[in-house]
């Protein structure tokens, strides 16, 4: 059987079509506008899925290479400062082997004292340089100078309650002495509030990174935190509760306030880099270190005041190991910041891989989509063109 | 036989013909009308009269008009009717959430996200730094106000197909009440001789109006009134008599409307009754596919919230503090996810060290965490990939959306042609038909004209 056709049908089929070839033709139009093929996430849900997890993953990269630029800058001016303490050391070196021989004489000594002097106030100011506000070798406590120009015993700091305990009663340390190998910070935890008989406690030797054990036994005051350090706690109105902190530094005999903590940036998923080399190391006998810079150069300068041959001698030798330390140092520098640089070409790499992976899912194939476009214009035209013509042919024009 | 008799069929042709020709002005003149089904005349010769020869008929009439209409493809365009005001109604809406999470120019979630992870890594290089903390601080904020501008707009698409669902309920009890109405006045007039074409139309042009909104049942009955049934078999029109629908509160969202029986004493809800057309579209949208993207935005909130707390309590602010809360505990949902009052009143809060001492290690650990897998709801992958993963869902939901409404509605289209092909007016045909019925016309006249001279000259002779 034919087909009827309808006035509606005529024109409702005319109608859908234009619709279809017009929304079509739109959607080339957007993708050429833009220069993407992806406009919203149901043009490709699974490619707009891996967009995002590119465009995060170059976020962090973008991260990561700022954190080694900037790594790389703190380690350009340790190397150089490290260099020049080598030099004020071999200075040193220098001096005590002309002061040591029978030909200087107490004038001449003296002399070279005054010199000493100049070497240590430079090594002072070389070893308490900053990068931007912070000092560079002050292992983890950055904003306290790393060396003070005279010797100090070991000492315990005064304890400090942080500003948001709810304990309001004072807290003392002992006399001491501190015996630690190393300059430490102590921390102090509360993990159970309540009076002193019932509060329990735990105690941090490295700032407050790792605990020991949960302990009980505040009620009279007094606890012992080792390495001869003890705190005493005396009440006020309210009683100690979870969380509150107390610190307190300990320092060991000599010119270090700083601590022997390096620190780190991320510079990769999962990486992390330490950039800095703690003053105690480099320039102290703590720790790894083995010779104590601003003891073995005042020890120079007061054998030289004094005028003792043997013992400006005996300098020698320390000095000798000090610049061995120190260039190890220097060393390290160039072989982090070798890493450094490994790292960054790894990650710019990357960032090049995903920019094109990118590119490949979300922008548009420009000469495919023009000669599509161009295409879907012509059946746009011949749309148009029977649109108009539609209502023209009409039995009504024949009859007579 | 007498000349008379000729007189009488000329003008039994006469008016026969007139009606056919006032039928077809009738179909031209509705040839936009929607619904309208084009009528035709059944022409049918009455009378016959004994000669010699034999028996001939004499005269015609129009026994009736008939409404050109297939019953079966209306049926079929209701089923289809059901399916499409679904289908329309869900693409209409996943369009609408799919622009609020439109990010394929950037600027979104996943992009806040990345630079709340890199703030953590600035503030490592530079733990004391205030430009840092405050960076962190309003990157924080604009994350969290960012998830919460999305929690707020998914759920203002739940509260508008809620608003829709209302008047969809009120346009349904509207549509019922006219059915009936038509139904009576259908089974009084019932005549067969055409009179109720008009109003069939309209009753047939109604329940499609229905139809879109929600599914149902119905079977016409010998009285020629429809009686109209839910998917459960729950009558809600019979003949002239309906069962208006209402709404409750939904006993866990009291802000939704619960679609009831308005004489049912229990009020029991019959959601789940209507599985098509806009209704279930909406109800769909409100209770399953929005409810399902926000509870994924709220678990992630309350996963970051959660872990990014812990790891913010496990370090020291700059007051050697033990880290406080960084995002408001209290607000883990998307739509109120906020940064901690105490962060933001002193940006010395934050807690970017692992010791007393001021390192960045507690930063570092925090921005670490974007590399963490965390389980939300039996996934395991990191935040930005539940994320990403979220908005693959979405996209995949849209696209499948419209690739629906796309089929239906060219199913619809087919039908609809094939209804015109049956129903429609052709301005062609009708004309051919005009032509046909003046000349039936023309002819009688001429009868009338011969029959009168037939009679003249019957008459000259007395």
């Amino acid at each position: 059987m034919v087909m009827r056709v309808s006035e509606s049908m005529k024109f409702n089929t005319m109608i859908d079509n234009l619709y279809k070839v017009q929304n079509s033709y739109n959607e080339l139009m957007e993708k050429m506008a833009s220069g993407k093929t992806l406009n919203r996430p149901s043009d490709d849900p699974l490619g707009m899925s891996r967009i995002l997890d590119y465009r995060e993953s170059k976020a962090s990269i973008e991260q990561y290479r700022e954190n080694i630029n900037s790594s790389k800058g703190w380690l350009s001016m340790s190397e150089s400062i490290l260099s020049s303490a080598n030099d004020l050391l071999v200075n040193a070196k220098e001096i005590a082997i002309s002061q040591s021989t029978a030909t200087a004489s107490a004038e001449t000594r003296s002399i070279a004292a005054v010199s000493v002097e100049q070497i240590i106030n430079e090594m002072l100011s070389l070893t308490n340089s900053q990068y931007g506000d912070r000092y560079l070798f002050s292992g983890a406590k950055t904003s306290d100078a790393p060396f003070s120009s005279t010797e100090s015993p070991a000492t315990i700091g005064t304890p400090a309650a942080a500003s948001g305990n709810t304990f309001d009663g004072t807290v003392a340390a002992g006399a001491g002495p501190y015996t630690g190998a190393v300059n430490k910070t102590y921390v102090v935890k509360i993990v159970t509030g309540g009076n002193f008989a019932a509060a329990e406690y735990q105690v941090s030797d490295d700032g407050g990174e790792t605990w020991g054990a949960v302990r009980n036994d505040l009620d009279t005051g007094t606890i012992t935190l080792g390495d001869g350090i003890d705190l005493t706690f005396t009440a006020g109105t309210v009683d100690v509760a979870v969380d509150d902190i107390f610190h307190v530094d300990a320092h060991v005999e000599g010119y270090y306030n700083g601590n022997g903590e390096e620190l780190s940036v991320a510079i990769g998923k999962n990486m992390n880099f330490a950039y800095s080399i703690p003053g105690q190391s480099v320039f102290t006998d703590q720790g790894e270190g083995e010779v104590d810079m601003f003891k073995t150069l005042n020890d120079l300068k007061n054998a030289l005041e004094a005028n003792d041959p043997d013992s400006i001698a005996s300098q020698m030798n320390n000095l000798d190991s000090g610049i061995q330390q120190v260039n190890k140092y220097v060393a390290q520098c160039g072989t982090r910041t070798n890493r450094l640089e490994i790292a960054e070409t790894n990650q710019s790499d990357l960032d090049y891989k995903l920019t094109e992976l990118i590119s490949s899912t979300e922008d548009v194939d420009m000469a495919a989509i023009v000669t599509k476009f161009s295409m879907k214009e012509v059946v746009l035209k011949a749309s148009y063109s029977m649109a108009s013509s539609i209502g023209n042919l009409s039995i009504i024009d024949f009859l007579r | 036989m007498s000349g008379i008799s000729i007189l009488n069929i000329a003008k039994d042709a006469l008016l026969s013909h007139q009606t056919a020709i006032n039928l077809t002005g009738a179909n031209v003149a509705n040839v936009d009308t929607p619904g309208y089904s084009r009528q035709r005349p059944i022409f049918q010769s009455v009378g016959s009269v004994e000669m010699g020869t034999g028996q001939i008929q004499i005269g015609v009439e129009i026994e009736k008009i008939e409404r050109m209409y297939d019953q079966f493809l209306e049926v079929q365009i209701n089923e289809q009717m059901h399916g499409f005001g679904y289908d329309e109604t869900r693409k209409e809406e996943l369009g609408k959430i799919e622009i609020i999470f439109n990010e394929t120019q950037g600027g979104g979630i996943n992009e806040l996200l990345s630079e709340f992870w890199n703030a953590w890594g600035d503030l490592s290089e530079n733990p004391s730094g205030q430009p840092e903390r405050v960076a962190l601080a309003s990157i924080s904020q604009n994350l969290a106000y960012m998830f919460r501008s999305y929690g707020n707009d998914l759920i203002s698409i739940q509260d508008s197909a809620n608003v829709q669902i209302y008047d969809l309920m009120g346009q349904v009890n509207n549509y019922l009440t006219d059915i009936a109405d038509l139904n009576e006045k259908i089974t009084q007039m019932t005549t067969g001789r055409g009179d109720t074409n008009d109003l069939r139309d309209k009753r047939s042009e109604l329940m499609k109006g229905l139809a879109e909104i929600i599914d149902y049942q119905y079977i016409e009955d010998a009285s020629g009134s429809v009686n109209i049934f839910l998917s459960n078999g729950t009558s809600i029109v019979e003949g002239g008599k309906t069962w208006q629908l209402n709404v409750k509160a939904n006993p866990t969202n009291s802000f939704y409307y619960d679609i009831v029986l308005a004489d049912d004493p229990n009020e029991e809800s019959i959601n789940n009754v209507i599985n098509s057309g806009q209704m279930a579209g909406f109800l769909e949208i409100r209770d399953t596919t929005a409810a399902n993207y926000l509870n994924r935005l709220n678990n992630l909130v309350a996963s970051i919230v959660s872990e990014v707390n812990t790891q913010h309590g496990l370090g020291y602010d700059l007051d050697q503090n033990l880290g406080g809360d960084f995002f408001d505990p209290t607000m883990i949902e998307a739509k109120n996810m906020c940064v901690s009052a105490n962060i933001l009143s002193d940006i010395n809060k934050i807690a970017a060290s692992e010791t007393v001492n001021g390192d960045g290690g507690n930063a570092i650990n925090l921005g670490a965490l974007k590399d963490t897998n965390v389980t939300i709801a039996g996934e395991t992958a990191t935040f930005n990939s539940h994320y990403s993963s979220l908005m693959a869902r979405i996209g995949q939901d849209v696209a499948d959306g419209s690739r629906k409404y796309d089929h239906s509605s060219s199913f619809m289209d087919q039908l609809v042609n094939k209804k015109e092909n049956i129903s429609g007016v052709s301005v062609d045909e009708e004309m051919i038909n005009l032509m046909k019925y003046q000349m039936g016309y023309n002819s009688a006249a001429k009868l009338c004209s011969v029959a009168d001279e037939l009679i003249d000259t019957l008459l000259s002779l007395v």
